[in-house]
């Protein structure tokens, strides 16, 4: 569970061809790095996975079904959550009522439900136990009944990663979880991708800049350059593909 | 009349503006405070509550009290409630349990006029989508003075006295059920707002695009909060139409969508409490100007009728510019925590 398969998958702004036949894959319960210079089309291949945008050609697979053009809605309910490059908070809700609203199929959040509180007070209950648990893995207790608004950068990050968790999904779609935050939290963030990957199996793609951070953990590379797949394969041999190396280090 | 007489008066009315402008208010709050949906066409749900009940409430009652006449209920209106009245006045039960149909009537009629205007509505983006919203506000006028079965044009209709059971104090119980329904309205609202449901409005508030990717549906969400938020415009109309006693079409905006902003506005929107307080300062201002505005005439350079728009419109300005937040902030946390550290009862 977990497999992406990205074929051919074009999309234009007028005359930016902001993807450009891109084909990608995920393997499941791998931990895959996205690499590419600012603009090479890697936030909007995350924005056509997750339905936000919809392809003008080629096609998106979930575990070999066509997910392709479905809503944001249904691919989150399919099993694929994402966090966005600027942490987008609830910012009048708490820590802990962010991630509350992540909850998938929460009997309370139909309205005539909610207003028997026996119909949900049970998975209320377990919601809150659940998001203290991912918290806590975020080291984020302390901050739990602090309004999000209120919360530091590189916290803002940890709650995008702890909202995702939320949805149990069996693959993840990381828009630079590590921007902003400080060297040690960010190794301790990837530590935790991996023991996730390790526990429950889950697959993640993660899209990030930080490669003195990242390599260590990730199995395999991706490298994109203007709206196309250009390497991919272990860091290894990727990192030291003459093509990313004058298209993104910059050697 | 001595003064006592007179402060009495004063305020025993002005518990049933409150409480009339209390369920609006919430209604309102639910829609813009909590959901973010800017709602300038409360009218239209209120304006639907008010005129349903208007035109059914005569109609029903010759049906459900068995009266046997061919007067027409709109156009021989205050004939029929001759019929009518004394049997209410006699049967307090049944007029009771006329005042709660009614209500309902109101709440539906406003919940389908809340679906009807948004059914473009919520897929629009924030300003358009008050506009059309402001525009759908005054259709209700137009057809309620151009169709006379509905509240029988322009002169209006009278509606059964439902509350002609208590007689001499009829005026002191009109503002105390009045009161009683909207203290049940606000208790319900502050339930919905903290339930997992009302959860979700306020993030789809704070952030629809997360919402979207966290798999909520935000049509859905949006339509359930205009459809409560004007269920309780239209049990607010209802209320003022019954509590009245009569109705014309000719609901003004300043009074029933002007009005009910600037009370969330001062309050501060999304919080229920803020609504309560929001409407009772402007409630109270509002009905103290009119009350002793006519001791300034030739004093002030201008026709005085315009002294409640100037005042509150002052006011509306020094909220904008020194608390733009209102008086009650949002209160957190809404969620309580109930796990961790938890001490097993002894016994």
């Amino acid at each position: 569970m977990g497999n992406l398969q990205v074929k051919g998958v074009k999309k234009a702004f007028g005359n930016l061809r902001a993807l450009d036949g891109t084909t990608l894959n995920v393997d499941e319960k791998t931990v895959t790095i996205l690499i590419g210079p600012n603009g090479s089309g890697k936030t909007t291949l995350l924005n056509v996975i997750t339905g936000f945008l919809k392809p003008d050609e080629g096609k998106v697979l979930f575990d070999q079904s066509d997910i392709t053009g479905r809503s944001p809605q249904e691919i989150y309910e399919i099993g694929i959550a994402r966090t966005f490059q600027i942490p987008a908070m609830f910012s009048k809700l708490t820590t802990l009522e962010n991630l509350l609203v992540a909850a998938k199929n929460h009997p309370g959040e139909s309205l005539t439900k909610s207003l028997v509180k026996r119909l949900w007070a049970k998975y209320e209950k377990d919601t809150i136990e659940k998001a203290s648990k991912i918290l806590d893995l975020l080291g984020m207790s302390e901050q739990l009944d602090k309004p999000a608004s209120l919360l530091s950068g590189g916290q803002m990050k940890l709650v995008e990663i702890g909202r995702a968790l939320m949805s149990d999904a069996n693959l993840y779609l990381l828009d630079e979880p590590v921007s902003g935050v400080n060297p040690t939290l960010a190794h301790e963030i990837f530590g935790r991708i991996l023991n996730l990957r390790e526990q429950y199996g889950i697959t993640f793609l993660i899209i990030e800049h930080r490669l003195d951070i990242a390599l260590k953990y990730v199995d395999y590379v991706n490298a994109m350059v203007s709206g196309k797949l250009i390497a991919a394969g272990h860091p290894k041999d990727v990192i030291n593909d003459p093509r990313v190396i004058e298209a993104y280090l910059g050697a | 009349m001595d003064i006592s007489t007179q402060i009495i008066l004063f305020s025993v009315d002005l518990f049933a503006l409150f409480a009339v402008y209390l369920v609006i208010d919430i209604g309102l709050n639910i829609q813009q405070g909590v959901t973010g949906i800017p709602n300038f066409g409360i009218l239209f749900a209120v304006a639907g509550g008010a005129y349903i009940t208007a035109g059914l409430s005569t109609r029903l009652a010759i049906i459900i009290l068995g009266i046997q006449t061919n007067l027409n209920p709109i156009s021989d209106n205050v004939s029929v409630l001759q019929l009518v009245n004394p049997i209410l006045h006699a049967q307090p039960i049944l007029a009771v349990s006329l005042f709660v149909l009614f209500l309902v009537i109101g709440g539906a009629a406003g919940a389908i006029m809340g679906l009807i205007a948004s059914a473009p509505a919520v897929r629009l983006r924030e300003d358009y989508l008050a506009i059309t919203l402001l525009a759908f506000g005054e259709i209700l006028n137009v057809i309620g003075a151009g169709y006379t079965p509905l509240v029988g044009g322009p002169p209006g209709v009278d509606l059964p006295d439902v509350l002609a059971w208590a007689g001499q104090y009829r005026f002191y119980a009109g503002s105390l059920v009045l009161l009683i329904v909207a203290i049940a309205i606000y208790v319900l609202a502050g339930h919905i707002i903290k339930t997992p449901f009302g959860r979700t409005l306020r993030a789809i508030r704070d952030n629809e695009i997360v919402a979207r990717a966290l798999g909520k549906n935000i049509t859905r969400y949006r339509t359930s909060s205009i459809m409560i938020g004007s269920l309780f415009c239209g049990i607010a109309g209802s209320l003022w139409a019954l509590y009245s006693g009569a109705i014309t079409p000719t609901l003004a905006r300043f009074d029933w969508t002007f009005l009910p902003w600037l009370m969330i506005l001062i309050g501060g929107m999304g919080s229920n409490r803020g609504t309560l307080v929001g409407t009772a300062i402007v409630v109270t201002l509002n009905k103290l100007i009119t009350y002793f505005k006519y001791a300034f005439v030739g004093i002030v350079p201008f026709n005085i009728i315009w002294l409640n728009y100037l005042l509150l419109g002052v006011m509306t300005i020094l909220i904008l510019i020194y608390r733009p937040e209102g008086i009650v902030r949002e209160t957190l946390p809404t969620t309580k925590r109930t796990t961790g550290n938890n001490v097993s009862k002894p016994g």
